[in-house]
């Protein structure tokens, strides 16, 4: 079933949210530490402040990065779940075909041996 | 490039699904529902207990419901019952919270924190752990069906 709906992260937002070296960094940041400040997260790129915050914000669109507030902090954590919905849906679905031309491979060698 | 990974003591999961609150909360508290996404297992509120059984009924969790405001927050502990070093660590705490979006769509967010003192949970239910559940959740939801393989 394909749903398309406003508002909602679609595969389309993910996949152009990965399409860029900035943010897979501050993915992967997060994925070695979760739960960061801006401040943070910025420490670790030669870019404004506010270019960081446009890169995030992107993220956050794309669903792959939540904020949630600790005090006066505001912490950004990594979602892994939109790829993994991107995995259950595209890669899945290959390897499945992949596996099963291999077992088809094996039944006609094994057939014609 | 090797990236140390720490553990995590909070994580955070979100996800979107075409449902009402009040069918994800069906969903996450029916035994029914949930032997088709939580790896098998059949999880019911009893009272002010979380209780999981296994498939074959043995007991995977019993665990003390923090707060409950159906449909749209359940706060419970957590214990993985399931492996016997997993069930020794200190228990964690679960937070399903669910937000109402427009045109029939509902954003399901699991917080699972106070993991300091469980390391090796916290390696465990990270990442594929509860992933699975919840992208298997919102396909169950989303088509009837559970999630193949």
């Amino acid at each position: 079933m394909v749903t398309y709906y406003a508002g909602v992260a679609d595969d389309d937002r993910v996949f152009k949210a990965l399409a860029d070296p900035t943010r897979r960094f501050l993915l992967d940041q997060l994925f070695a530490r979760d739960g960061r400040t801006l401040t943070e997260l910025e420490s670790k790129l030669d870019m404004s402040r506010f270019g960081v915050m446009k890169h995030l914000r992107l993220l956050e669109d794309a669903g792959l990065v939540v904020t949630r507030r600790s005090g006066r902090q505001k912490l950004h954590f990594l979602n892994p779940v939109p790829i993994r919905l991107i995995h259950d849906r595209w890669i899945d679905k290959y390897t499945e075909r992949q596996v099963s031309a291999l077992a088809d491979l094996k039944h006609q060698l094994e057939e014609t041996a | 490039m090797t990236t140390m990974t720490e553990i995590q003591t909070t994580q955070v999961y979100q996800v979107f699904i075409v449902a009402s609150p009040e069918q994800i909360w069906e969903a996450i508290t029916n035994p029914e529902f949930t032997q088709q996404y939580f790896y098998g297992a059949r999880i019911e509120l009893v009272n002010d207990r979380r209780i999981a059984h296994g498939p074959g009924g043995e007991l995977w969790g019993d665990e003390a419901i923090l707060e409950s405001d159906p449909p749209r927050r359940l706060v419970h502990q957590w214990r993985s019952q399931y492996d016997p070093e997993l069930a020794a660590e200190e228990p964690s705490r679960v937070t399903w919270e669910i937000e109402p979006q427009e045109g029939g769509v509902s954003l399901l967010t699991v917080v699972h924190d106070q993991l300091e003192g469980a390391p090796k949970t916290a390696a465990g239910v990270s990442g594929v752990g509860w992933m699975r559940v919840l992208s298997g959740l919102k396909t169950l939801l989303e088509t009837g069906k559970p999630l193949q393989g």
